[in-house]
């Protein structure tokens, strides 16, 4: 009841849509982990490789094994490795997903200011999940 | 007298934790260098990582500050990992933190979805401007700048005095014309606390700055957003805190797409850590009630102090 007093139905949405997909992406970050390091599907590059090579920059590491990053991963979801990184690349989409299932709803109660700032949240988050504002590769 | 006893005996167990957290540091445990390769096996680095990041995630809740904050001076000082990959888990250990913090928060009207929306769009611009330049940056350069900045954060923290219910007589032109106010039920005072803020356009300026330092080391920001929302724009401190962790999440999600797309986010890195800080911040939540939280929070800071220290040396090649 009192939660219902305080705050809002988009405020409520959010959270809830919020609850869903951060639980979710726990469980996919330690599952994917777990095929990862145990093995449990081909990797293209060991957790031994890796290890081998942790003390290096990210860019000298990446010119020595193929570790995914950004998007490159996207045709090879059968690996463990990029198992792996997709779940942390889901992670860090969950804060998109929210925001844009509450532009509808700001839209609906002809709030203005608030539709406008959230589109360009996300957008500046779409942005820079697509490497454009980012310096993606 | 019991209850003085037991919280006695539960400093005494948290001094025990954060002294292990010292030793068991792989660079002492283990005896290696800093960036040598590595001889200890993979599967090591990674249960030590876990379990370096389950007491940090105990001592955070406890001293009152977020992981992040820690994690990044702590665990690039301790452990074999380059920076880069740090500052790409430290933010991944912030970021998944706030996303399972900010449901309840928000359901119980302490974080205010306008107010986070208003500064987060500003911060995490500047946020993603500050990752890339960090992953430009040479690393003796992060290293003597990470030190100044968590030096400046331990004396932030040993300073700063919060106002729980600041009192705002007026609120400014710009956060009404944003509706930024609220109403939210206080369980200490047992009644409803309405607010307002004022000073919105300087706090937005603070935000640029603030995005900009977390998107650069990886940090959580909730050292410098806490403060901003209570003492500058008057928030009471409730709000304050949840609102801060919305903020993060929106901040830190926008830098970690940098890090993406830099390579500098590994899953060997990041995963344990964050599996370790989730579960010792539900373990440290248990325990707050039966520990000294000052005694704690000036040890942490003192542990802070000495990894700005540590970073400051490595950047100056000492």
């Amino acid at each position: 009841m009192k939660q219902q007093l305080h705050a809002n139905r988009i405020q409520l949405t959010y959270a809830t849509v919020l609850s869903w997909t951060s639980t979710l992406g726990i469980i996919f970050v330690v599952a994917g982990y777990l095929v990862y390091v145990l093995q449990l599907l081909p990797s293209a590059v060991s957790p031994s490789e890796v290890a081998m090579h942790w003390h290096l920059r990210a860019a000298e590491l990446h010119k020595i094994v193929p570790v995914p990053s950004g998007w490159d991963w996207i045709y090879q979801l059968g690996r463990g490795d990029v198992l792996s990184y997709a779940s942390v690349v889901y992670l860090s989409s969950v804060t998109m997903l929210c925001l844009a299932v509450i532009i509808p709803l700001f839209l609906k109660e002809k709030d203005m200011i608030y539709s406008v700032m959230t589109l360009l949240q996300v957008l500046v988050l779409v942005f820079a999940a697509a490497g454009i504002v980012s310096g993606g590769h | 007298m019991n209850h003085r006893y037991c919280r006695s005996i539960g400093s005494i167990v948290l001094l025990a934790l954060l002294t292990g957290l010292l030793l068991f540091s792989p660079a002492v445990a283990f005896a290696v260098p800093s960036h040598p390769p590595v001889q200890t096996e993979w599967w090591v680095w990674e249960i030590a990582l876990f379990v370096f990041s389950f007491f940090l995630g105990i001592i955070a809740v406890i001293a009152g500050v977020g992981g992040g904050v820690l994690f990044v001076p702590i665990v690039s000082s301790f452990f074999p990992f380059h920076i880069d990959f740090v500052r790409g888990a430290g933010l991944l250990v912030a970021l998944s933190g706030a996303l399972s913090a900010g449901s309840p928060l928000l359901k119980k009207g302490l974080a205010n979805l306008k107010l986070a929306l208003s500064m987060a769009l500003i911060a995490s611009i500047s946020s993603i401007a500050g990752a890339m330049v960090g992953l430009a940056m040479p690393e003796n350069v992060v290293q003597l700048s990470l030190g100044a900045t968590i030096l400046g954060i331990s004396m932030i923290m040993l300073l700063s005095k919060n106002s729980a219910y600041p009192e705002i007589t007026e609120p400014d032109t710009l956060s009404q014309i944003l509706h930024i106010y609220g109403i939210y039920y206080d369980e200490q005072l047992k009644k409803e606390v309405s607010w307002q803020i004022h000073r919105t356009p300087i706090g937005l300026m603070l935000f640029i700055v603030i995005g900009f330092m977390a998107g650069m080391f990886g940090l959580g920001a909730g050292w410098a957003n806490v403060p901003v929302f209570n003492l500058v724009l008057g928030a009471p401190l409730r709000v304050s805190v949840a609102t801060s962790i919305f903020v993060l999440s929106i901040n830190d999600t926008a830098a970690a797409w940098v890090y993406l797309h830099k390579g500098a986010v590994l899953p060997l890195i990041a995963v344990p850590s964050v599996a370790g800080m989730m579960l010792g911040t539900k373990i440290g939540a248990r325990l707050l009630t039966k520990v000294h939280t000052r005694v704690v929070r000036k040890l942490v800071i003192t542990l802070l102090a000495a990894a700005g220290m540590r970073a400051l040396l490595k950047g100056f090649g000492i």
